[in-house]
């Protein structure tokens, strides 16, 4: 029953093709093929139980940044994911209330009993945008695609690197993020609709992580990847002039796109899901994105009334809820975010090609000591940075995870309540002393460091100034540098040449075994000692030693076992001293209909769903 | 003449290998590159940012890259950007029509407004229109226009009576062959106003000055002497005079034609070749800023050639040739 929005506009989207191809200025002349038949209904549909509503209304939103490719194998922005995200889905997802994996394309799995296999059956009948079949075909080419190797001429053997590596012919993000301690799962197909996966180990996030990855056309790309381009596919370029090329098995599909202004995505007349009523979703029949230079922007055009859904700040919510009953729109708290904000110390024992240390001796020493982290822990007032730099619109975050990740937060870990005593007395115990309001070491070195954090962040800006202050309350001196977010990556990752720094993190996917590059020792992320080839410490090997297990095991009550003790660790060690987590809001107009926001969906979660009166 | 054309686009070529050099040096002395920000990211595999390292030889020294960038240029190749995975010149391609067309609008808007207004304050002289002008003239010159800019994205915001960026609207592809355009004209109007207020000062005062100083001159007297009207003494006698010296200025002017926007661009969210700069200056996305700079360059270079050569067709007295 739904139509396909391109016949009703048929007439007008020639003409808008024409007027893009004459003001991009590139003269080839294009066709519209043919819109694709509509394909019948799948068997498997999957029935939304929201109420039935209304067909044919558009959502007007902001995407704060531009696109730069609509190719997931080469996207590196958010905003790429954001837009890639609305075409491509996977076998899997995620359940936007528990954060349980639940089936997508795939509508049911077994795991074989040693935990090896994974037989993913998909569901029946299902048609990608143009009108194609979807089969276990599609799902296949999409693993060729991250796992095709670099073939030699003449003997037709993979290439190898110096390393003694093989060379991927397409270098994805996935290529090396589906690798299973450096070997791929196998892919195989049993028939048209069952898939079959094999891991070299146990290997537990395979569900969510394998799962996860969006599936590619093959009739679109093989091609491609047969001569080389595959990369090259799906620009902006494509995006502006054939954005029909650009298929998809998620509810839209790219109408147009014009670089800098917005991006307007149809629905796609293939989608499988249904509403209760047996007619096919979603309901809006144009999402018109309009491109904003960043989140700020972005709010300021919701609190204007112009656009229908958004997800705010902590930093904005104020004011923009003071346009609630103005332009008819909601906003509401959605509760603790999944970013984190933390202070650590640079713990890299080495030292640079000169031969000079990273961190001079002395004020390693004081780093490397657990009680000293401790002491920085206890002297910091969360409370005030809370209120003050938040205005109650943050959450005290006590350790590693958020309590947004319900499921894996552990909330027995040692806290550390704002104590300036328990700091002094741990300060005694290393013999630190206090003289005329200046901490000194027992050599007599005044207690001074200097703290990095990004100057783009005003909101980190304001909480290195609280930590500044809470600082000087214990007689510690803080010189604070606020710093290009390229350098501050450059000295954490690189040059190692700092002492403190502040930063965030957002989001990872919500299993434990996604912080592994942070969490274990030899890590890039593993900010206090990156890249350790050895573990540095005894808790750190212990750290190493969960994680490992975290990653073998497939029982969510061992997982989380191992998973709340890496917790307890960190907290009894403090190497990344955590501070607070802002607090997620989200608005939408009032206008929308089966509007069930969650903290782990945000609003859009049941875009196909959402409904509202067809605009005038 | 072709001799002296010809000589001019031959100093193009060290010109820009200076530049663009240079450009390379500061990029490389500038911290991080453009796998910076995704070092910072987590789930991405150590051996993918090794991997792509190698593919855009970020890991050889900065002369070797542009070793390898001149050979490619030489070839006539561009090069790809790293952020869109498309060629550079297609990638600008794309934006260069928003860009000419608002520099084109500002260039008419400003020439048209102040070439008027020069010659009236100069047969007016200190009169009170001139006095007027000439105030007027002092403010909009000592006002940046991204000032200008930010001014009107307020006005815009508070009183809703023109569009908060972009250079069409939503329902723009709806919209008739007339709607296109007036839409399309609806949303140049503020940067084009940001461009062009500035240098309608400018070109004002040059104009107002220069027609003075021919008003002066000895054949001015003698048309008035034969007893011409005043109208043809201005436009006839005067006026095709006068507005020799602003030919060099017409030459600058278009060297900025497709570079000059930035600011304005930025600040009001119009969608041309500024942003799509700016955005890569920030990204380190090195062969978008270096063909960016080329052509803002090589702008320059033909503007001032262009300048020249209209130079000596209006005035009989320039020769562009070496004497022999």
């Amino acid at each position: 029953m739904a139509l396909y929005p391109s016949d009703i506009f048929a007439p007008q989207l020639q003409l808008l093709l024409a007027a893009s191809v004459i003001l991009s200025g590139c003269g080839s002349e294009q066709q519209r093929p043919s819109t694709g038949v509509v394909a019948p209904i799948p068997v498997d549909a999957l029935v939304v139980d929201f109420p039935a509503g209304e067909f044919d209304s558009n959502v007007v939103e902001t995407l704060a940044g531009d696109l730069a490719t609509v190719n997931p194998l080469v996207n590196e922005t958010m905003a790429g994911s954001a837009v890639i995200g609305r075409i491509l889905e996977g076998l899997i997802t995620l359940d936007p209330n528990t954060g349980d994996v639940i089936p997508n394309l795939a509508k049911s799995w077994e795991i074989s009993a040693d935990n090896l296999q994974y037989t993913f059956h998909l569901r029946r009948g299902i048609h990608w945008s143009d009108g194609q079949p979807f089969t276990a075909d599609d799902v296949l080419f999409t693993w060729d695609c991250f796992f095709a190797k670099q073939l030699d001429v003449d003997s037709g053997e993979p290439v190898l690197d110096e390393n003694g590596r093989v060379k991927y012919r397409y270098s994805s993000r996935s290529t090396f993020g589906q690798l299973i301690n450096g070997q791929e799962p196998l892919v195989e197909k049993l028939d048209n609709y069952t898939v079959r996966f094999t891991t070299p180990e146990v290997y537990a996030p395979f569900l969510l992580f394998g799962g996860g990855e969006e599936i590619l056309p093959k009739h679109v790309l093989q091609v491609s990847f047969d001569d080389g381009t595959l990369m090259d596919q799906w620009s902006v370029e494509t995006a502006i002039n054939e954005p029909w090329k650009i298929v998809g098995l998620n509810m839209f599909v790219l109408e147009s796109y014009r670089p800098g202004e917005r991006i307007v995505f149809a629905k796609n007349p293939n989608y499988w899901k249904v509403n209760t009523k047996g007619e096919r979703l979603p309901y809006v029949a144009r999402v018109i994105t309009k491109i904003v230079q960043d989140q700020n922007s972005s709010n300021v055009a919701f609190a204007q009334g112009l656009t229908d859904f958004e997800s705010i700040g902590p930093d904005n919510v104020a004011w923009v809820k003071r346009g609630e009953e103005r332009f008819d729109y909601t906003v509401l708290d959605m509760g603790p975010s999944s970013q984190t904000n933390f202070i650590w110390f640079n713990l890299n024992p080495g030292q640079n090609a000169e031969g000079v240390a990273y961190v001079a001796p002395y004020k390693f020493k004081w780093f490397s000591d657990q009680r000293f982290r401790q002491a920085i822990s206890h002297g910091i007032n969360r409370e005030g940075i809370v209120r003050g730099v938040y205005f109650n619109r943050a959450d005290i975050l006590h350790g590693y995870v958020s309590p947004k990740r319900k499921l894996w937060y552990n909330d027995a870990i040692r806290k550390y309540p704002y104590s300036p005593e328990t700091s002094q007395q741990l300060f005694a115990k290393m013999g630190f002393t206090l003289e005329a309001g200046q901490l000194k070491d027992p050599l007599g070195n005044a207690i001074k460091f200097s703290l990095m954090t990004n100057s783009s962040s005003g909101l980190r800006v304001e909480m290195a100034t609280v930590f500044k202050e809470n600082m000087a309350a214990l007689g510690i001196d803080v010189e604070l540098q606020f710093l290009d977010f390229n350098t501050i990556i450059n000295k954490t990752s690189d040059s190692f040449t700092y002492e403190a720094c502040m930063l965030g993190l957002g989001g990872g996917a919500p299993d434990p075994y996604a912080g592994k590059d942070i969490l274990m020792s030899g890590g890039r992320l593993h900010q206090w000692y990156p890249q350790q080839v050895e573990p540095a410490t005894e808790w750190e090997a212990r750290i190493d030693a969960l994680m490992l297990e975290i990653g073998r095991h497939t029982d969510v009550a061992l997982r989380k076992k191992y998973f709340f003790e890496v917790q307890e660790i960190l907290a009894e060690q403090q190497p990344l001293i955590f501070l607070v987590s802002p607090k997620d809001f989200v608005g939408y107009r009032n206008r929308w209909q089966n509007v069930d926001p969650t903290p782990l969906g945000g609003v859009t979660w049941n875009q196909e769903s959402l409904w509202a009166e067809p605009n005038p | 003449m072709s001799a002296f054309i010809f000589r001019r686009l031959l100093s193009l070529i060290p010109l820009l290998l200076g530049i663009t050099m240079l450009v390379f040096i500061l990029m490389s002395l500038a911290p991080g590159d453009f796998l910076t920000p995704v070092k910072a990211q987590r789930d991405v595999p150590a051996e993918l940012i090794q991997a792509i390292e190698v593919e855009f030889g970020l890991d050889r020294p900065w002369y070797v890259q542009y070793w390898k960038w001149l050979g490619n240029v030489a070839q006539g190749n561009l090069g790809h950007s790293w952020a869109y995975k498309m060629p550079v010149v297609d990638l600008i391609g794309q934006r260069l029509w928003a860009t000419f067309l608002l520099s084109v609008s500002a260039f008419v808007f400003a020439w048209g407004i102040a070439i008027p207004l020069g010659v009236l304050a100069a047969v007016y002289k200190d009169s009170i229109f001139d006095r007027i002008a000439s105030a007027l003239a002092y403010a909009a010159l000592s006002i940046p226009e991204f000032f200008l800019a930010l001014l009107f994205v307020f006005v815009a915001a508070q009183t809703g009576w023109f569009p908060l960026g972009g250079a069409t609207s939503i329902e723009y592809d709806y919209l008739n062959w007339f709607g296109k355009i007036g839409d399309r004209a609806y949303h140049l109007i503020l940067p084009t106003l940001a461009l062009g207020i500035g240098s309608i000062a400018s070109i004002m005062r040059i104009m107002r000055a220069n027609f003075l100083d021919t008003m002066r001159a000895e054949y001015v007297t003698t048309a008035r002497a034969k007893g011409l009207s005043e109208f043809a003494v201005i436009f006839k006698h005067t006026l095709r005079n006068a507005i020799n010296p602003l030919v060099s200025s017409f030459g600058f002017a278009f060297s900025g034609l497709l570079s000059g926007a930035l600011m304005v661009e930025i600040v009001l969210q119009y969608p041309g070749i500024g942003q799509l700069m700016y955005q890569s200056i920030l990204r380190e996305d090195q062969f978008v800023v270096l063909a960016s700079v080329m052509m803002g360059c090589s702008m320059l270079v033909l503007g001032n050639l262009l300048a020249d050569i209209l130079l000596a067709w209006s005035d009989p007295r320039i020769r562009l040739e070496k004497k022999k």
